[in-house]
This record gives C-alpha cells, structure tokens and sequence, in this order.
C-alpha cells in the first residue's frame, strides 16, 4: 500500500438482500412453494468514508441499521451489491491470503475458541493457521497476555471461564497474528462493568502499541466515549453523522439521568425545579439533569434531601438514538 | 363425583392443546422429517437381499411373504422412530428443562406429545413413499383386513410406548452423565439386530430365536409386522409380551426421573 | 511454504481434537463394544442369508466377508472424519461462525473437512481390517501385490467418492439450513454396501451404481481385492472419485459465492 493512502475506504458502499415473502401457517408455506415472491431491502445504501491508518473509530446505529452489514463487507464476509471498497490496499471480497492476514473480525455473540479445550489449544490452532512459528507464537502470546491480564486461564477449559475471561481469550486469539485492521462487533456484550473497562483500556493500548485501525461497534455508550474520538452514525442504511464524538453526544444527549434513593418521600413538585422528573415513586426519582448544570444540580440534591444513594448515568444511546431518529423522521415528513 | 371428570376434562384440553402445538412445530420441520422418513428405508433394502438369497424360500417363505413382511416392517419402524433422548440431552444440558419443571405438567408429556405430532407429520411421507413403492411393484402392497389393520396398529402403538419408554429410561441418565446419548447407541444394535428390521425372526436359528424372544426387542417390529403382514402370529403373546415390558420400564423410569430430578436440582441447573 | 503450513495446520488441528476427545476415556470402551456388537450382528445376518445357500449374488461367504469388512473399514472412516467434522458445517451456518472460518488464511473446504479427527473411529478401522484380511485369506484366492495395490487404491477412491458427496450435502446447509440431515440419509443409505451389490434386485443395483454410488465404495474394491477386479470398473471408480471431488470443491466455491452474496 503506497504511504499516505487511508487504510479504509468507502465511496457509495450499497448491500441489498433479496428476502422470500412468506406468510405465516401451512397455507402460507404452499403458496410460497408454488410461486415466490421476493423483496429487495436495502440494508446499506450509498455509504461512504475514509478512515485513516491508526484511528479508532466507532460505529453507531440502532438495531438493523446495517452496522453489522457493513462489517461484514469491510472483512471481506460480503459482498457490497455497489459501491467501491478499499482496505489496507486490498478489495476485501476477493479474501486474499494477504488481505486475511491483515485483518480480523472480532463478533461478541460469537465465538471461535472450542468450548472443551483451554483457550491456548484454539491459539495454537491460528498459530499454524498463520503460518506463526513457535517461538513468535510463543512470544506474542505472552506480550499480548500481559496486555489483557491474562494468566492461568488460558490453560483452563474454555467453559469454565467467565464471560469476561472468554471474550479476553478470544480476542487474544483473534489478534494472534497481529492484524493492522481490528473490527470489532458488539466485543463487550453481556460483559460486566469492570470487564467492560478492562476490554476497553486493552483496545486502547493495542492501538497505540501497533498502530492499528480500529473500527468497532457497540451498544455500550461508555465503550464509543472510552475509545473513539470519530463516530460514524448510520441510520437505515445511510450514514447520518461522521465526525467528532462530542458534536455527537451534545447533540444527542444534554441531558443526563440522576437516579436518588431518598431516605423518604417528597412529592414530585419538590424535584421539578431541578430538572425534568422522568419517573417519581415513593422513595426513589429520576431525573433528567442538563449536562452543563449537573455538579451544581447534585451538590444541591445533597444538600436539600436526605439521599440514600445517588447515580449518576448517561441515558441508553439507544433510548438517544430513539429520540434523534424520530426527530429525523419528523422533519423528514415535514 | 365431578372430581374426577373435571380433571379428566382438563387433562383432555392439556393434551388437546399440546398436541395442536406440537403438531404446528413439526410442520414447520416438515423438510427434516421427511428426510427421516426417507433414511428409514433399510428394510426395503434388507428385503432387497433377502429376494435374492434363497434362504427364505427353504423355510417356506414365499417371495410375497417375504415382500409383505419388509414392507410392513418398514411402516411399523416410520411409525416407531423414537428420539426423545436426543432433544432430552440437550434440554438438561443446556437447562431448558427448568422452564418445563415449574409447570404443573409431568415434562415427559410434553416430549410425548411432540412424538405423536412427528408421527402425525409423517404420514403423507410415508404415503407417498408407499406409493411409490406400488409403482414399482404393485405386488409390493396388499390390503389387509380390518381385523389385521386395527390389531396391528395397536401393536403398532404398543410398540412405538415400548420403545419411548426405554430409551426415556436412558436418557434419564443424562442427569448423572454426559454420556447417555453413547449407551443408547449401544442400545441400537440389539434393537437393529433382534427385532426384526433385517431379518425376519423366523431366519433365526431356534436358539436365538428363543433368546430373541426373551428380550423386548421382537414386540418392538417383528409382532406388529406380522400382523399387518397378515401371518401366523401368537396374537396373546405378544400383547403379553408388550404389557410386561411396558409395565417393567414404567415404573423404573418413573422411579430414576425422581431421582434424576433431585440431582438436577442439586446441581443448580 | 504453503504445504507446509497446511502440514503444520493439519497436525494442530488432530492434536487439539484428540486432546478434546481424551477427557471422554469412556467413549474407547463404548465404541469398540459398538464395533463389536455392530459387526457380530452383521456377520450373523449375513449368516442367516447364506443358511443352506453357497453364495449370495455370486459371492461365496468368504468373499462376501470381505465385502462387509470394507464396509466396516469405510464406516471407521465415516466415524473419524466425516461424521466429527462435516456435520459441523450446519452448525457453522446456523450460529454464523463460519465467518471466522472464511476469515482465515487458509483454504475453507480443508479447514471444514479436516478440522477434527475423531479417535473413535478406530476400533471400526482395524476391525474391517482383520474381516478384509480374515475373508481374503479364507476365500483362497490368490494374493497378489498388483491386486492388493489396485484394491487400496480402489478403496481409497470409494473413500473420495462418500466424502465428496457427504460435503456436497453438507454444503447445502448453506441454502437450507434445516434439511441438515440429508446427510444422515445418506449414513443410513449406506448400510446397502454390507452386501455385494449383486445381491440385490437390478433395479436396485443400477440405483447403487449411478444415483448412490455404493458399489464403488464396497463391491468393486473387494472384487480387485480378491483378484477378479476389471479394469473397466476401476477406470470408472477412478474416474468418479476424481469427478465427484472437483465437483465437490466446484459446488463448495459456488455455495460460497451465494452465502457471501446473502448472508446477513
């Protein structure tokens, strides 16, 4: 790849999946036998972007927004129905040997560590798979152990570990052979909070220590604040924001939630000049505070109330989504 | 009295409505099943040995004999197939079973009822695959009397409760092993073997045929084959035969779900 | 470079599967009373066919011996590598990790068709083998280098010609995600090739010929083995299994190409 070239690109990047139509119960079935009907539905259309060599970026979008989609068609596992695609110099369709040795693709719902055998037995097996020899294997092994605070487990029977260890394996094992393109679906899924953050900060330093292009997707707003400084934001299959996260995040979210366990009950009144009261129950108020005003806000709800517990959390992105994309669907109707 | 006819009537929708359920799955599984009626063909292969060897026409089975015999006991295995033990596994395994215990309905039911529903789904297959078999060989097929069709699917049914009855006592093992779905392949061979699916009992030589008769397995295709195939059968002993087994297994695979069970629970699962 | 990362591949791949497989020692005992009581059954079967008969089909006993310890052999074969690593390949699509597989450096079909060796299918490989031996050296016939090379390699061939058409199938999952047991046809199919193919009615043999191609797997092998072997029939094996495996690699690349245009 001649330098200064960006290490992704996509220009009109479209996918679209022929569906068979088919009603539901018996008769259903023998109508479709007798004539099929099928359906084209965009999943991606018309998306494009340039990602630089060394850049984490994430990827955001409700459910079915073709995320995972284009994931897929960037590793090379589909391929796009338009558009151009470059990746590390390469078209990710064609699945060269070379291409395949650059990249990897890291999914949280699935796994390739065989669920019997400790998880080095399954790193050993992408070692020969890589053409990686013992020594190195050995080496990387260690170096990037280290990194995930990895020690004995990786002699422990795939079944045995927690879902935190197994997704720490199993990105052990996915970045094995040192791949300069990291895309990562959803890797903190069902994970716990510290977990969660251990996966994180590894990511992090990964990209640093190699210098490798990060592209990840995630449910969790923490994982996109964390790690990325880019997001880029699809929607039905269009690209609806790229750029900076903090444009982002101001724009969906000024708000943020403050949950107060109270020791007993005020009446809702006595919260609203706080900010907006999203729920009330005896003891127990949410509250939706503006960003700008929140350490002010709390250090006058600590005063003022007797608080049992106070938290403070960024409201679900996709409860954020939610509300931006009906707003977008407002204006578009508009 | 209306204690009892209650309960009775509620055991009827329960059933009712469990059947319909499972029987609108299977249909959605309709392309698997009849792959599996189609891998039940080894009887007409055996019978496509056993036409060219002579060594039924020696004991006085003629050609037609012979073809009846294989045809019916190809009908009889379709309608015998049992795998309880298969989903059984997994279920505890993975846990899905807990759901299941919670509800007040003995679980084994509910696997029951799902066979019946398989069987259900098979029979256009298996219709269709005697059709076939009448268009190659109209000889093939024969129409038994009523006597011969009602006993026989009695025998049928008795066969098919044997068999379930077994390998759920098997698969009962899946709460103490990994390994329960391994012993009832072990439990296949004497099945395959001494029932009838290959060789017709009367083959045997008189000592095996004695020991043969002594184990569950000719209740299981040889008894209900040959009375579909309309031949010389000792109609009470074999009903016998089925009604001791039956009454034997039953009760063991009550006694070891119990148990199964309170393992499966200490275990947390 | 690359045989030799497909050697090391391969030796990875055997070593981790017998090292997962070693936790279930049981299986060792369970499946050599499964051969055992398998082939007792089939012997005594075959026995009762041959009761007052000399020949079956035009094979003696012995001979037919030889046939069913093919059969044996085969379905070793079946329970070490077809079964453990081709009826994975419905899984692969159902739970989607085959992406990891086509993510790999290394060819696909290798990967999906070498990837477990099951020890277990051993006691049924050596088992055909001494029935092979046992028959052969009963049957009298004359044993000679250029039959029994001529009979392996004809074995070797009915091998190709059940792994190509069990993948085939298997590849099918692919479109069809529930019809995954058509393989499980295909097993229970087999079970025709305990006998020589001759004894069956001609209808049935042209069926185990050209559509289940059974014959090649048992009956012709044994026939060279036994020194009768024609060349018209080993030609034709030998044509077929190299038929069938391009036409194996021909179907898994086009399956491919709809999966990676569709799957979602």
């Amino acid at each position: 790849m001649p330098p200064n070239t960006p290490m992704i690109t996509a220009r009109g990047l479209s996918k679209t999946f022929r569906v068979a139509e088919k009603q539901p119960g018996f008769q259903g079935t023998l109508r479709h036998l007798i004539r099929r009907r099928h359906r084209d539905v965009a999943a991606v259309s018309g998306v494009s972007f340039v990602i630089e060599a060394g850049e984490m970026v994430g990827f955001l979008g409700p459910n079915g927004a073709g995320k995972t989609t284009t994931l897929k068609m960037l590793s090379g596992l589909i391929h796009p129905t338009g558009g151009e695609l470059s990746v590390a110099g390469f078209r990710p369709e064609r699945r060269q040997r070379a291409f395949l040795e650059q990249i990897t693709l890291v999914m949280g719902n699935k796994q390739q560590l065989i669920w019997d055998l400790p998880p080095l037995d399954s790193i050993r097996v992408n070692a020969a798979v890589y053409g990686i020899d013992a020594m190195e294997t050995k080496r990387r092994i260690s170096e990037l152990a280290d990194m995930l605070e990895l020690g004995e487990e990786l002699h422990r029977p795939v079944r045995k570990l927690s879902l935190g260890q197994r997704m720490k394996a199993e990105l052990l094992a996915s970045l094995l052979h040192r791949p300069r393109v990291l895309f990562l679906d959803e890797p903190t899924l069902g994970l716990d909070v510290t977990a969660q953050a251990r996966v994180r900060d590894f990511l992090a330093d990964y990209n640093r220590r190699f210098g490798a292009t990060v592209l990840l997707t995630s449910h969790y707003m923490g994982d996109i604040t964390a790690l990325c400084e880019r997001v880029l934001l699809i929607h039905q299959g269009q690209l609806f924001h790229d750029g900076e996260l903090e444009a982002l995040t101001s724009r969906l979210a000024p708000f943020r939630q403050v949950r107060l366990e109270l020791q007993k009950a005020y009446p809702q009144a006595a919260f609203e000049c706080y900010g907006t009261v999203e729920s009330h129950q005896e003891h127990q108020v949410l509250l939706l505070v503006n960003r700008e005003r929140l350490t002010e806000t709390v250090a006058a709800l600590l005063t003022r109330f007797p608080v049992v517990d106070l938290e403070v959390n960024d409201p679900p992105i996709e409860d954020l989504m939610r509300s931006l994309f009906s707003a977008a669907a407002v204006s578009d109707q508009a | 009295m209306t204690r009892p006819r209650s309960r009775l009537l509620a055991a009827s929708r329960i059933a009712r409505i469990l059947l319909s359920t499972q029987y609108a799955y299977m249909l959605e599984y309709r392309a698997e099943i009849a792959l599996w009626a189609l891998s039940g063909v080894l009887p007409l292969i055996m019978l496509g040995v056993w036409q060219g060897s002579g060594a039924a026409r020696q004991l006085g089975w003629s050609a037609e004999h012979l073809q009846h015999y294989f045809v019916a006991a190809f009908v009889v295995r379709q309608f015998s197939v049992v795998w309880l033990i298969h989903v059984f596994e997994e279920d505890v395994l993975t846990g899905k079973l807990s759901p299941f215990l919670l509800q007040p309905l003995q679980p084994l039911w509910r696997y029951f009822a799902a066979h019946l529903a398989e069987q259900a789904t098979r029979v256009p297959f298996v219709l269709l695959m005697l059709l076939g078999l009448a268009w190659i060989n109209p000889d093939l097929l024969w129409r038994p009397t009523l006597a011969e069709l009602g006993l026989g699917i009695a025998a049928l049914w008795g066969a098919f409760l044997l068999r379930f009855l077994l390998q759920a006592l098997t698969s009962m093992l899946c709460f103490w092993s990994e390994r329960a779905a391994a012993l009832d392949r072990l439990l296949v061979i004497p099945y395959l073997f001494l029932s009838g699916l290959v060789a017709p009992l009367d083959t045997f030589p008189p000592a095996i045929k004695a020991f043969a008769l002594a184990t569950p397995f000719p209740a299981m295709v040889d008894f209900p084959a040959r009375i579909l195939s309309g031949q010389s059968v000792n109609l009470s002993g074999g009903f016998f035969s089925l009604l001791i087994w039956c009454l034997l297994l039953g009760p063991l695979c009550w006694w070891s779900w119990v148990r199964g069970i309170r393992r499966y629970g200490a275990m947390g699962a | 470079m690359m045989p030799h990362r497909y050697a090391a591949t391969l030796r990875r791949f055997w070593i981790s599967s017998l090292e997962s497989e070693s936790e279930y020692q049981l299986n060792l005992v369970l499946e050599c009373l499964a051969v055992v009581g398998n082939l007792a059954g089939s012997v005594f079967v075959l026995s009762l066919l041959f009761s007052g008969q000399s020949s079956l089909g035009g094979w003696s006993w012995d001979e037919a011996l030889v046939v069913l310890g093919l059969y044996t052999l085969l379905d070793g074969f079946t329970s070490c590598l077809l079964q453990p690593n081709l009826s994975k390949i419905v899984n692969h699509v159902q739970q989607g990790t085959l992406d990891f597989v086509l993510l790999k450096p290394i060819d696909s079909q290798f990967w999906l068709s070498l990837r477990c060796f099951s020890p277990w299918g051993c006691p049924g490989l050596i088992a055909g083998l001494i029935l092979v031996a046992t028959g052969l050296r009963q049957s009298g016939a004359p044993i000679q280098a250029h039959s029994l090379l001529l009979g392996g390699a004809l074995v070797i061939s009915g091998a190709a010609i059940l792994y190509s058409l069990w993948f085939s199938l298997a590849a099918l999952s692919i479109w069809f995600v529930k019809v995954w047991n058509a393989t499980e046809v295909l097993r229970y199919t087999l079970v025709a090739g305990r006998y020589p193919v001759s004894a069956y009615p001609p209808a049935l043999r042209l069926v185990f010929v050209f559509v289940l191609p059974v014959a090649f797997m048992t009956t012709v092998p044994s026939q060279a083995l036994l020194g009768a072997g024609s060349w018209h029939w080993a030609a034709g094996s030998l044509l077929m299994a190299s038929g069938s495996l391009i036409a194996s690699r021909w179907f898994w690349r086009f399956a491919l190409r709809h999966y990676t245009s569709a799957s979602s």
